[in-house]
């Protein structure tokens, strides 16, 4: 094989076909990684010969990409992404997960681990520098996750799946041996699917930096604007309280959802809030592998503690405010590895469905059920867009493209509206996280109730922030940091010149390959839509705040300016046919 | 948007950091607009259409020291690096094209500089400088330029002198014409101690806006807060101090709840200041002249490099000592309260003033107006008794 001449990449994927066994290495082209840096943005482009196949389809890629400053101490860079087309959205999907996985992935000497086919039988892949070897997991199947990653972390660092991911719910997760979750969108579905209980990597290569005196300065310049971040490291912030920090600032902005989003104040959320949680279980911190933030928090015994969508959805979502069952229910889908929001999200579809939210008591039961498929979770277990057209009420699912909405009314931040709408993914707030301006001021503030220039916002953002998933670094960085600093971290690492300008452009081509995909398997403007609840009912208004619903005429306006600016046409879609032959 | 290019194109003009005329703003929605002077509007077109930003100003300074500081930059320089504290966190350098380098397609040239950073100097142009999200974005990073350029040149002509022809002249226009005595005549302080929270929101926002009106903060920088029994009402991150209303949080002094997550950068530093001095008010600006004075240190063979940082000396202007320490979580609210509380004010390194009222904010505010011209008056006895060039 060629040597790679890039500095910060590996230049080579690992290929494996579990219906064969067989597997490979592969160098993976300059042009390919210069174009779309690694995670995201190369996992994308690594599936453009598969991205009609069905989600289960055997051929169908399921990618491991990590990023050109993962292996170095750039702050918040030691994660990778995860992709393939989701059984729950139908989507291309990425999943973005931090943890010791990603670094060691990076020093076996991989930029991607790319996984077809399907295995006759439960294995494990045991990844080295050698390459993969196929590990039988007859004995690890039906196992939880914890279970799993006990049984194999002495070869390595784990990603498994638990039984969620075996019996094909269509949002479980895929759980990284500390904990962090490729959360989202079924990739753990996926992995079952091909008969793949999980995945143990290691290796020690260094990763290089091409000009290690540049690399220091701007990884200064980063801590420099975390520290000054009152998001990030102010007293009030992630770093102290978790993600939970948020649950009094969404009570007081009055846009919790709650009750499946039929209100947006939910008065028992002082008992899971982030003092509250503290109070209660201690809150040390437990973050992801390297990172300076640490907002990941664990209890006392090490047992992770909830972030904020889920003690907002399996609390306030659900009418639940005793924090001990909303910490036991985290728990029990990272066991049973599933999406916490998704699953809290359906659960209150289908409570509002019933006429009656299930209780703090049941919620562990039904969990249960999901993951097993037993019961009324055979049916849970397809998500709330599939439960709430088999109750005859397709309305209530609170989703967009399949994908259940995270813990942010649209009606208390029109930006989040138009981007919930827009996402590749689904109904998701990380694509272009409108929050940041809209709530947390940053990097200035945005009017909530205002939809004036949010088109450009949004595309911009999403831009961003596909580029951002391909470096790959964590959101929350940018609470304080900006692509200024991670272009020059790149560049101090590769070599090559970058800028925030360069980084958006291609995070542009990624977002459109994506848009590309999702078009090509008939998704159009008939998708960017939000539930007809935030257009006709309002929210809990009062304290001086009004929760109106959305106005819908002006909403289709500025989606309609969205697809402007993106080039695309009226219904959403492409003007021509030939837009990946341009691309590289 | 068109209200908004309004709105900052007003704040360029009474700031008193752009000249009348020579400002223009573009913004991109779906379709490109722009406003303000025709020159400059058509090059803020050009300029916004290659980037993946919003807004975009371009104006020339009211004052000619970023030119100045272009010309007298060595000859392979292409960027000045300003040691203020807004410099090194948010700007990190500033870099800048030369008339002649500008060519045929100054457009091109400019975007490829915004293309890396918030904002740039073109000479013979003025300071331009990009929003990614909003037309206000563009609008703070041209007042942060404008603020590093001032500090930076008024450093470097008390250490080396004019250098170039007009020069003195200039500055002399500046002193004659652009300074402003400062003082806080006519304005109108509640009396302390303040108790009812709208009382204490009303004065915050009154006392932010006499903040701004005396040219004692830039852009959204500098924050302000009032303590009443156990909470802390506290002015948001990234507010302009003369648009405060509604966005002042009431924080808890025992951080019961986390609603105060948007508040000032500073949050802690206030805290601790309200912990250590017993103060009801503390107010921060960036006054131009002790962020300049702040950074002149006598120190000989001192082996700290990053004195803005790592500096652990208490030194002295006038009677306010000054101490060193990042932003935020950095440094500076450790430092700052143990020194505050006798004195009532103290300078943070190449950052800013602070200043507590023991009752109301009548003292604060008039304590920084006190330091502000201190330094002013030894800024320039310094350069008469030193003079340069």
């Amino acid at each position: 094989m060629e040597k790679h001449p890039l500095a910060g990449w590996r230049g080579t994927l690992l290929h494996v076909d579990l219906s064969t066994g067989k597997s490979r290495a592969e160098t993976i082209p300059r042009e390919l990684l210069l174009g779309y840096l690694g995670g995201r943005g190369l996992g994308v482009r690594l599936c453009r010969e598969a991205y009609t196949l069905d989600p289960f389809h055997p051929d169908m890629p399921l990618l491991f990409a990590v990023g050109p400053l993962c292996g170095t101490p750039a702050p918040t860079a030691a994660r990778l992404a995860a992709v393939s087309r989701s059984p729950l959205t139908d989507t291309i999907y990425d999943c973005s997960a931090g943890g010791r996985f990603s670094h060691r992935l990076k020093a076996a000497g991989f930029d991607a681990l790319r996984i077809v086919g399907r295995s006759p039988r439960p294995v494990a892949l045991g990844i080295t520098p050698e390459g993969a070897e196929t590990l039988p997991a007859e004995a690890l199947w039906g196992k939880t996750v914890g279970e799993t990653v006990r049984a194999l972390e002495g070869r390595g660092s784990v990603a498994a799946i638990g039984p969620a991911g075996e019996n094909g719910v269509l949002f479980a997760s895929i759980l990284m041996g500390e904990g962090n979750a490729i959360g989202r969108g079924g990739l753990g579905a996926v992995m079952g699917g091909k008969n793949l209980k999980a995945i143990v990597v290691n290796g020690d290569r260094a990763t290089g930096i091409a000009d290690r005196g540049r690399f220091d300065r701007a990884r200064q310049d980063v801590m420099r604007l975390f520290r000054a971040s009152p998001v990030i490291f102010g007293e009030l912030g992630i770093s102290e309280y978790g993600t939970p920090a948020l649950v009094d600032l969404m009570r007081q902005r009055r846009m919790a959802p709650t009750e499946n989003f039929r209100k947006t104040v939910f008065e028992g959320s002082g008992n899971y809030s982030g003092p509250a949680i503290r109070k209660a279980y201690g809150a040390k911190n437990d973050g992801c592998f390297g990172c300076p933030i640490q907002c990941k928090k664990s209890d006392r015994d090490g047992m992770h503690l909830p972030e904020y969508e889920t003690v907002s959805h399996f609390g306030a979502l659900n009418g639940i405010d005793d924090l001990r069952a909303i910490v036991r229910s985290n728990a029990l889908c990272n066991e049973l590895g599933m999406d916490t929001i998704s699953a809290a999200a359906t659960l209150a579809a289908w409570g509002e469905g019933r006429g009656r939210f299930p209780g703090a008591g049941e919620v562990e039961t039904l969990l249960a059920d999901i993951g097993y498929r037993r019961g009324d979770g055979d049916l849970l277990a397809r998500g709330s867009r599939r439960v709430a057209e088999a109750l005859g009420n397709p309305a209530l699912s609170m989703s967009v493209k399949s994908l259940e909405l995270p813990a942010y009314d649209p009606r208390g931040a029109y930006g989040m509206a138009l981007a919930y709408c827009t996402s590749n993914r689904g109904g998701c707030h990380l694509r272009a996280y409108p929050i940041s301006h809209e709530i947390l001021r940053k990097p200035v503030a945005t009017d909530r109730f205002s939809l004036s220039g949010k088109a450009r916002i949004i595309k911009i953002a999403e831009d961003t922030n596909a580029a951002v998933d391909s470096l790959v670094a964590c959101k929350f960085s940018f609470f304080g940091a900006t692509l200024e600093e991670y272009a020059e971290l790149l560049a101090a690492v590769t070599g090559e010149e970058y800028g925030p300008q360069s980084l958006k452009e291609i995070g542009e081509r990624i977002y459109l390959t994506e848009r590309y995909y999702n078009c090509a398997n008939g998704f159009d403007a008939k998708d960017d839509r939000l539930p007809e609840r935030f257009f006709r009912e309002p929210g809990s208004g009062g304290e001086g705040i009004e929760i109106p619903p959305i106005d819908e005429k002006r909403f289709e306006e500025e989606l309609q300016k969205y697809y402007r600016i993106r080039g695309l046409t009226p219904q959403g879609t492409f003007p021509d046919s030939d837009f990946l032959s341009r691309l590289p | 948007m068109r209200d908004q290019i309004a709105k900052y194109a007003g704040k360029l003009f009474s700031d008193l950091s752009a000249v009348p005329g020579r400002i223009a703003f573009a913004a991109q929605d779906d379709v490109m607009l722009s406003d303000g002077n025709p020159t400059l509007a058509r090059l803020c077109e050009r300029v916004l259409s290659s980037l993946s930003c919003l807004g975009l100003v371009a104006a020339r300074p009211s004052l000619p020291f970023a030119d100045f500081l272009v010309r007298r930059a060595g000859a392979g320089e292409s960027r000045i690096v300003p040691q203020d504290t807004e410099t090194r966190t948010f700007l990190h350098d500033i870099p800048f094209l030369r008339r002649e380098e500008l060519g045929k397609d100054a457009a091109a040239r400019i975007a490829g500089l915004l293309g890396n950073r918030k904002g740039i100097i073109a000479e013979g142009v003025g300071v331009v400088a990009a929003g990614t999200v909003t037309v206000e974005q563009a609008y703070i990073n041209y007042s942060s330029v404008f603020h590093a350029a001032f500090v930076k040149y008024l450093l470097d002509v008390l250490t080396e002198g004019f250098l170039l022809p007009g020069e003195k002249e200039a500055f002399e226009s500046f002193r004659r014409d652009w300074l402003r005595p400062l003082s806080a005549e006519g304005l109108v302080f509640r009396g302390g101690p303040l108790e009812e929270p709208e009382d204490i929101l009303k004065e915050v926002s009154a006392v932010g806006r006499y903040t701004v009106e005396r040219g004692l903060v830039d852009s959204f920088f500098g924050n302000l807060s009032c303590r009443a029994g156990d909470t802390i009402y506290i002015s948001q991150t990234a507010a302009s101090l003369d648009e405060l209303a509604g966005r002042i949080d009431p924080v808890p002094m025992d951080n019961s709840s986390t609603t105060g997550i948007t508040a000032s950068t500073e949050l802690l530093a206030h805290r601790r200041i309200y912990e250590e001095s017993g103060a009801r008010t503390v107010l921060h600006g960036h006054p131009k002249f002790a962020v300049v004075m702040s950074m002149l240190c006598e120190e000989k063979d001192c082996p700290v490099k990053d004195c803005w940082k790592d500096c652990d000396k208490v030194r002295l202007l006038g009677d306010t000592p000054v101490v060193a320490g990042e932003i935020g979580a950095g440094g500076l609210a450790k430092r700052v309260p143990p020194v505050i509380a006798s004195p009532r004010k103290a300078v943070v390194y190449g950052h800013g003033v602070f200043t507590v009222g023991r009752t109301d904010f009548a003292e604060a505010f008039q304590s920084m107006i006190d330091v502000e011209n201190w330094c002013r008056m030894e800024y320039f006895r310094r350069l008469t008794a030193k003079p340069p060039g």
